[in-house]
């Protein structure tokens, strides 16, 4: 029986509409402190389950935080206080004053349903959520009003949209084939059903779309406008989460709707997570690639995002219990890593005006801290030991040894080696070239918007040595999924 | 080159999507996994677990009542977007091209919406909102009457006309009601000692429990109702006000 559990309801009434910074500090970090207080209570085998009205789940809808979605949630609460804590500062700087609250109900609303998207059990539930981030998103992206933030938002809405619709789409037909909406339900029911196709034709439909929300490659032209044009803490949350709530999305079809032991469906559940790999495959390449290319800052930040997921979501389709858990090793690792990444950028922006590549010259001696933020987060997105993303590439690069993918043995180091050359690339611009202006001292930025970024750096580099923290319980849950 | 292949991309989606339709249980057949699995219970045991003679009502409030919510929020999401990238009116100044136009609606027009305007918005609030659980009907659709209500009115007598009546101060508030009310509920049940959204408190029995139960429905009926009818003025009036023929402040109206 599902173990009765109200904390988690204080998280929907926190995003009430007062919105300021402090309202919306409170409610983050009381989120974030209820959230951190189940660690420990879920592990591989075990979740935490409270049923909303009280029905159960076939009947209504379940809450139900397994170890994935605590591990998201936990990032997705930890990160989020970052960025909330950096906008103060920065947004004031980007955006008309009279839209300031809306930014903060955005902020919020987005965050909620982040969070409901993560831990609920149910799948139009899970529709419902994908709905309120993809709505706020494109507001967000667009909400300095600026010509080129319309386009790259509008772009965005028009990929968005359309996934959004064939999700729901794919929904119908599952219902239509099992008659239930909640995940394990389906699941037990999809054993025995006798519409086969109807739910291959489903999970077709479901990947596609979540393809397009992480930015795999063929549909990954929307993220690199609307992740560099958005207010760079938006960027972040953009990078850092709301794209991997794309990948969950897949994470969720796969593996916890569908499983990869069907008899019905197992050749249609392996060619489809082929094809994710070869597509994650193209992603790093082809992501890094163009990042390399790039003069714009942000925008190369942004193609490495393309990468990175690659990478995650290579792991996460090898089928092996190493390259998953390198997989989902690289969400915490990429989340950090390009939120500070992010953050980086706008504090040059903020300061100076800067996004040009380029004109980051020496910047490395007036800002310190700054740029030795931007050092440490871009050596973990290249996965440079000790870093958390060395780690992660690591398993990624053990399962691919482990399922004999040698191609992508190939892919994955190249790609290292590619992201290798346009991160060191800034950091040399910005340490190793330009005579120190004289009479310059330090000029940083301010406290608020620092702390975060510092934190977030630092944090690449914690999780990078004390891996042992999240390793083992990822292995556990790795192979949990994969027996199933 | 570039239209042939979207449409050989869209030709297939669409075999595949035809496919999956051709496959699907017939419409109208009785043994069909969406008839036999969820459905039963609703109809079956619906009216008496779930407290509404209406079954839809049951099931989008009670036992679905959390994605109720989460609509409610999406709705508000979607308010928050507009207002965000296309500002909030200024009361009684904005104005929208046919106001600026100078040509006023004729008066036969004028009267009538006078005399419609608070029949509808009793028909909303009476008949939908309030009677929701019982008949067809219910808070989203009251909410839409009532937004529609004053769209008409607005188009009658003008942008200012209708800013001046229903002041930001009143519409803000107003615009989280939808939300707001499902919290409230949520968190009495919370009070309780079950869980968020339960109808049936513990320690109430009876004829007793049934009325706590339609109260607190018809509480989060009447939220729906006045939250999405005030924000669907809210966009309405966001979108219709342009820029340039926005009033200065110090002159006097036409």
């Amino acid at each position: 029986m599902p173990l009765a559990f109200a904390a988690l309801c204080p998280i929907w009434g926190m995003w009430r509409r007062k919105a300021c910074f402090p309202w919306s500090l409170l409610g983050v970090a009381i989120t974030s402190f209820l959230v951190w207080s189940l660690i420990g209570k879920v592990n591989a085998s075990k979740v935490v389950a409270y049923n909303v009205s009280g029905w159960r789940p076939p009947w209504g809808i379940q809450i139900r935080i397994d170890y994935m979605g605590l591990l998201m949630a936990c990032l997705i609460t930890g990160v989020g206080l970052m960025l909330l804590i950096y906008s103060w500062r920065y947004i004031v700087s980007e955006i008309k004053e009279e839209r300031i609250p809306y930014y903060y109900t955005l902020y919020l609303l987005i965050f909620t349903a982040m969070l409901g998207f993560s831990i609920t059990s149910d799948l139009f539930n899970f529709f419902v959520f994908m709905e309120i981030f993809s709505i706020t998103s494109y507001a967000l992206v667009a909400i300095s009003g600026e010509r080129m933030a319309l386009r790259a938002a509008f772009k965005y809405l028009l990929m968005g949209a359309i996934s959004s619709l064939t999700v729901l789409f794919a929904i119908a037909f599952l219902y239509s084939a099992t008659g239930s909406l909640n995940m394990l339900d389906i699941s037990s029911r999809l054993k025995s059903t006798a519409y086969l196709p109807v739910a291959s034709v489903a999970l077709i439909l479901f990947i596609a779309a979540f393809a397009v929300k992480s930015a795999l490659f063929p549909v990954h032209v929307w993220l690199p406008d609307a992740h560099s044009i958005a207010p760079s803490p938006v960027s972040a949350l953009l990078s850092a989460l709301v794209i991997k709530m794309g990948v969950l999305g897949i994470f969720r079809i796969l593996f916890t709707v569908y499983g990869h032991s069907f008899s019905g469906l197992s050749s249609t559940w392996n060619s489809i997570a082929g094809v994710v790999a070869w597509a994650a495959a193209l992603s790093i390449i082809l992501g890094s690639v163009m990042a390399i290319i790039q003069r714009d800052l942000k925008i190369m930040i942004a193609y490495s995002s393309v990468s990175q997921i690659g990478y995650i979501l290579l792991g996460i389709t090898l089928i092996s219990t190493r390259g998953m858990a390198g997989g989902l090793y690289n969400i915490v690792a990429h989340a950090m890593g390009k939120a500070c990444l992010f953050l980086v950028a706008g504090i040059f922006i903020y300061k100076h005006g800067l996004r040009r590549i380029e004109n980051l010259r020496g910047i490395g001696r007036t800002m310190p801290v700054t740029a030795g933020a931007f050092a440490l987060a871009a050596l973990s997105i290249v996965g440079v030991p000790p870093s958390a993303g060395f780690v992660a590439k690591w398993y990624i690069l053990w399962g691919c040894f482990q399922e004999g993918q040698y191609a992508f043995v190939i892919v994955v180091l190249l790609g290292s080696l590619l992201s290798a050359v346009y991160c060191f690339r800034v950091v040399y611009y910005m340490f190793f070239t330009g005579a120190g202006r004289p009479g310059v001292g330090l000029d940083e930025a301010p406290f608020t918007m620092l702390a975060p970024t510092a934190i977030l750096s630092v944090g690449t580099l914690f999780f990078g040595i004390f891996a042992t923290l999240l390793l083992p319980s990822l292995n556990n849950a790795a192979r949990v999924l994969l027996l199933k | 080159m570039r239209k042939a292949a979207v449409l050989g991309a869209l030709l297939i989606i669409g075999a595949m999507l035809l496919f999956a339709i051709g496959k699907m249980p017939a419409m109208n057949s009785r043994n069909a996994p969406d008839k036999t699995h969820v459905i039963p219970r609703y109809l079956e045991k619906g009216e008496e677990e779930g407290g509404a003679k209406n079954i839809v009502t049951g099931v989008i409030l009670n036992y679905r009542g959390y994605d109720t919510m989460g609509e409610v929020t999406v709705i508000f999401s979607a308010l928050c977007a507009v207002v965000a990238l296309l500002d909030r009116e200024k009361r009684g100044l904005s104005r929208s091209s046919p106001d600026a136009s100078g040509v006023r609606s004729s008066v036969i027009v004028r009267t009538v919406v006078r005399f419609a305007f608070p029949v509808i918005v009793f028909f909303a609030v009476a008949y939908m909102m309030l009677h929701g659980e019982g008949s067809p009907g219910g808070g989203f659709q009251g909410g839409a009457i009532l937004g529609a209500s004053v769209i008409v009115f607005t188009l009658a007598f003008g942008l200012p006309e209708s800013t001046r009546r229903m002041p930001l101060k009143v519409r803000i508030p107003l615009e989280s009601t939808a939300i707001v009310g499902f919290l409230a509920m949520g968190i009495i049940g919370l009070a309780y000692g079950v869980n968020f959204l339960t109808y049936l408190l513990p320690g109430v029995h009876g004829a007793m429990a049934q009325t706590v139960r339609n109260l607190m429905m018809t509480v989060i009926e009447v939220g729906i109702g006045i939250g999405g009818g005030v924000i669907f003025i809210s966009i309405v009036f966001a979108m219709m006000r342009e820029d340039k023929y926005e009033l200065q402040p110090d002159v006097p109206q036409p």
